[in-house]
């Protein structure tokens, strides 16, 4: 067996099979339960190391050729691809609970199964098509058949699809820089073409509207699914150049460019965020402030990159997850996340409200919770340039006077008493998500000792 | 290792109530048990003098940087006598409970305890991390406590904005940590720099109601008189110790004398409510904020200690008035002593709280003071709703004024022993002067009609004017939320995208512009 079969096509064949199916309750125990047994064959099982079962010995080869293209997952992906898959398997756990259709789980194995293409592929430019058929796949996840897709995802397609020809043109163009490095202006118009097709990728600012126009018009479950894949694996993208091309590490205009353009992501998406009247408006500027701290850690030129990169992207996926289930909750008790239709609606929903809290404060780096490590991290790294620090303090007040907002309108009603109306899937899947969240903010070794192999994988942002 | 002892011990006790409510329901032993936890983590706390300064580290959270992030623990002359006030408060709370039912309160003696624990663990914290995790945790603690024991929407709504200012408290201490790295390249108390001291000082006082004078404390619930003390008490004091782990000599600062006249409008005010306060437990806010007032003036005048011992004063002589639920007329004199211990008199536990250098602030402080002091005398001697011990039988008769009487005891006893502010002189004239004025003005307080009480239902809407300033900032906030509505209708419209790649090219530009 080798590598890509097993964390590329046998999912995405699942995803097939699953999406003909179609039972409710099947597809998310199905999808949950392989995602979960590929993250632990993944954590379990070295790729490329041969183990002695008694007599029976196996190997997981790590490559493959496909119409002449060649997809690898090396030893070293080992951990990303438990990560990966373990946080997919969250997902997909939780699609009864949040009565997303059954095609979420398929076409999101299907997703997951691209993008981890993505990062397998050589030459590593093809992963912009990857994403770019990835991006197609979410349109059928976001928008219910015969019905006209909403402006958000209109939008968010010709975003991301901009993106492509940027990013296949600067890497033609970054062989010549390869050959010729003091050629200065073939270097300056790479830096702008990938910079440009990474920015759409990123959705910095201004190119971010789709987001929170999305979490108005779509089910928050299935976009809360997409606002973490896809930085997740444009993040894992974007430091495979920076690990290939030196002259792009070493760039200091570059990493400014990169810091500016997160810098503003994070003040602009907390202050945004602390000025809306609507659920999903606030978890889409939440997401995009996150966003714009993995720019923040690209941009600060320190060995410990990769690890801060995924010391944030893992609390990341749990909150997320937690955050658009609580919404997906309360949205079929309300019809719609805006402030004046939930308000009091603590009383009702109290895990719902309490998760979604929990997790919003853990975006927003409250101690005690997953995302504050990260933080801490962060800012520690920052203090030797206060005027940043200050921008991404000025963010992360914005997005904590939002959960402060968020939490008042929960509990302002004149109501007494308490009821408990979520089922128990979705007490289980809560409770167990915000206790992840205090497991990882109280005891962060625990990642820690998931990313003792995470500088391998790019090994020169390593050193 | 004696102090994680001694919180082990109350969180113990804490689970075993825990245990007891639910496999052992009818237990007539629980209080026995409740008070033996209580009493033995009380001596426990007391055998840290043996080995005074005592440290225990444990692992942090592993930052990626040289910083040190151990959570470290001390017990020394700042911390032991905030943990003793605890201690004894915790202690105190399960003695004049001897008269409640035993099943309705075991889950509220095991809060009681727990929360003695984690207030100990709060107070001897000595770095940063550990006391924002503390503070966090305890935040988080009393949200969940009050959210679910207060009915309306305008309580509720109390509740947030209550814990929001403790948020940003929190926040304030990060911002002073991360600028003491910055400049001094450490994220310790005893190093940190002048610049971070002055962040320190608005945290605390941010989230004790004084910088800016604000209610931070939420609606009382039903739990007014035990639990509510030990929540209402503690907490405060995990924001005290703030003040006495600031360095002597870094607040030097120009925002020094704006900040010492803001506290001084916040303690005069807070005493003035004090004293006109319908009774002590809807006054109680307005006590916290008026000791702690009291504390950060004395930690701005180069003076931790005093903070300290206004801390403790906060926790022993506030803890005898609001447990006192029982009328007896021998107990009430006793109280009376109480009034000592926030007098600054020589030998008692307040002596050290004027050492500083308050300059002509002075002379408000000493007013400030005697406000809260005569506030005092006035709530020990109203008793008029309390309940009467006649019907108990003979040895609750007895046990429930031990528990007064020991937090008075503690007091007294403070004066003399086991910290740095102990056997003080300390500033005799002012503290003449400030009883003097208290003598003056409990005489008047009988007298004339503007020191009558105040009806319960005002005491929460006094501040009329500091409303105002509080709609101008929701304005300002309502001014900017109209602008981010039409940035984002200009942005997320039908032309939208010709807008985004029009901001997209001047970003570009700006970038390359400064890039060159």
């Amino acid at each position: 067996m080798s590598a890509p079969i097993l964390w590329i096509a046998i999912p995405f064949i699942a995803g097939i099979l699953i999406f003909l199916i179609s039972s409710e309750r099947f597809s998310a125990t199905a999808g949950g339960a392989i995602s979960a047994i590929l993250a632990l064959i993944a954590l379990f099982i070295p790729i490329d190391v041969a183990l002695l079962l008694g007599t029976i010995s196996i190997k997981i080869s790590p490559a493959i050729q496909f119409f002449g293209r060649s997809f690898e997952l090396n030893t070293a992906d080992g951990f990303l691809l438990a990560i990966i898959y373990g946080l997919a398997s969250l997902w997909f756990f939780g699609t009864e609970a949040s009565a997303t259709q059954s095609r979420f789980v398929s076409f999101g194995l299907m997703i997951v199964a691209l993008l981890t293409a993505s990062i397998a592929v050589e030459p590593f430019l093809y992963a912009a098509l990857l994403l770019e058929v990835a991006t197609m796949l979410v349109i059928p996840l976001l928008v219910p058949p015969y019905q006209k897709p909403a402006q958000g995802v209109v939008r968010f397609l010709t975003y991301q699809t901009l993106a492509m020809p940027f990013i296949l043109f600067s890497g033609w163009m970054l062989t010549g820089v390869e050959a010729s490095p003091s050629d200065l202006s073939t270097t300056l118009q790479a830096g702008v073409m990938l910079g440009l097709g990474f920015a759409f990728l990123f959705a910095v600012f201004p190119l971010y509207n789709w987001i929170p126009m999305m979490m108005e018009e779509t089910p928050p479950y299935a976009t809360g699914f997409l606002l973490w894949a896809l930085p997740t694996f444009t993040t894992i993208f974007a430091l495979g150049f920076l690990d290939r091309y030196t002259w792009l590490r070493n760039s200091t205009q570059l990493m400014s460019a990169i810091q500016f353009a997160g810098l503003f992501m994070v003040a602009s998406g907390g202050l945004f965020a602390a000025l809306q009247r609507h659920f999903g408006r606030i978890l889409a500027y939440a997401a995009i402030a996150q966003t714009g701290l993995i720019l923040l850690i690209f941009g600060l030129q320190t060995t410990q990159m990769v690890n801060l990169v995924f010391l944030t992207l893992i609390p990341r996926g749990l909150e997320l997850a937690i955050w658009a289930l609580a919404l997906s909750i309360l949205k079929r008790e309300a019809f719609s996340l805006q402030f004046s239709d939930l308000q009091g609606v603590a009383r009702k929903y109290p895990v719902a409200t309490a998760s979604l809290v929990f997790a919003h404060l853990s975006i927003a780096g409250f101690p005690l919770l997953a995302g504050f490590p990260s933080r801490l991290s962060i800012w520690q790294s920052l203090t030797n340039d206060l005027s940043i620090l200050f921008w991404i303090f000025v963010g992360m007040f914005g997005l904590l006077i939002a959960a402060f907002r968020t939490l008042a309108v929960f509990v302002m009603t004149d109501e007494s008493g308490w009821k408990l109306n979520e089922s128990w899937v979705q007490v289980t899947m809560l409770a167990v998500g915000v206790s992840g969240l205090f497991i990882l903010g109280l005891f962060p070794q625990i990642l820690q000792s998931l990313l003792i192999n995470a500088p391998t994988l790019f090994e020169h942002l390593s050193q | 290792m004696l102090i994680l002892i001694s919180c082990l011990l109350f969180f113990l006790t804490s689970l075993i109530l825990v245990g007891l409510r639910i496999f052992r329901p009818e237990a007539r032993y629980t209080w026995l048990v409740a008070v033996g936890g209580a009493m033995l983590g009380f001596v426990s706390v007391f055998l840290w003098l043996v080995q005074l300064p005592l440290n225990i580290a444990l692992p942090g959270i592993p930052t990626l940087d040289a910083f040190n992030s151990s959570l470290i623990f001390t017990a020394d002359g700042i911390s032991f006598p905030f943990a003793l006030s605890i201690a004894a408060l915790t202690l105190s709370i399960l003695l004049t409970a001897v008269t409640q039912p035993v099943y309705v309160n075991t889950s509220v003696w095991a809060g009681t305890l727990a929360l003695g624990g984690a207030g100990i663990l709060a107070v001897t914290s000595n770095n940063p991390l550990t006391l924002l995790l503390l503070w966090a945790a305890l935040d988080l603690t009393e949200l969940i406590i009050h959210l679910s024991s207060v009915d309306g929407a305008s309580n509720n709504e109390k509740v947030v904005i209550s814990f929001s200012t403790r948020a940003f408290g929190i926040g304030f201490l990060l911002w002073g940590s991360m600028t003491s790295i910055a400049e001094a390249n450490t994220f310790e108390f005893q190093s940190m720099s002048a610049s971070a001291g002055i962040f320190l000082v608005i945290a605390s006082g941010l989230r004790l109601g004084v910088l800016p004078l604000h209610l931070p404390y939420a609606p009382e619930s039903n739990l007014r008189r035990g639990f509510g003390t030990a929540l209402r008490l503690i907490s405060a004091a995990s924001s005290l110790i703030l003040l006495g782990r600031i360095p002597v000599g870094i607040l030097t600062s120009s925002l020094t004398p704006i900040l010492i006249s803001l506290t001084l409008i916040a303690a005069i005010y807070a005493g003035w409510t004090w004293l006109r306060a319908p009774d002590e437990l809807n006054g109680r806010p307005h006590w916290v904020i008026g000791i702690a007032s009291l504390a950060i003036l004395s930690a701005l005048s180069g003076n931790p200690i005093g903070a300290v011992a206004w801390g403790c004063a906060l926790i022993l002589v506030g803890g005898t008035l609001f447990l006192a639920s029982a009328q007896n007329i021998r107990l009430n004199r006793i109280m009376l002593l109480g009034v000592l211990g926030i007098s600054a008199l020589p030998f008692s536990l307040t002596a050290s709280a004027w050492l500083g250098n308050l300059s002509f602030f002075i002379p408000f402080a000493i007013i400030a003071q005697a406000l809260l002091m005569a506030g005092f005398i006035r709530h020990t001697l109203r008793s008029t709703n309390r309940d009467t011990l006649d019907n108990q039988p003979a040895w609750m008769q007895a046990v429930y004024p031990s528990g007064i009487i020991l937090l008075i005891l503690i007091q007294f006893l403070l004066g003399f022993i086991g910290w740095d502010g102990a056997m003080q002189i300390g500033a005799w004239l002012q503290a003449i002067i400030a009883s003097l004025l208290t003598f003056g003005l409990v005489w008047a307080s009988r007298r004339f009609r503007i020191f009558n009480p105040v009806r319960a239902h005002w005491v929460s809407t006094t501040e009329s004017r500091l409303n105002n300033l509080y709609q101008g900032l929701w304005s300002l906030y309502r001014f900017f939320g109209r602008v981010s509505q039409i940035v984002t209708k200009t942005l997320e419209g039908e032309g939208g995208i010709m807008w985004t790649l029009l901001f997209l090219v001047l970003f570009v530009a700006l970038i390359t512009q400064a890039a060159s």
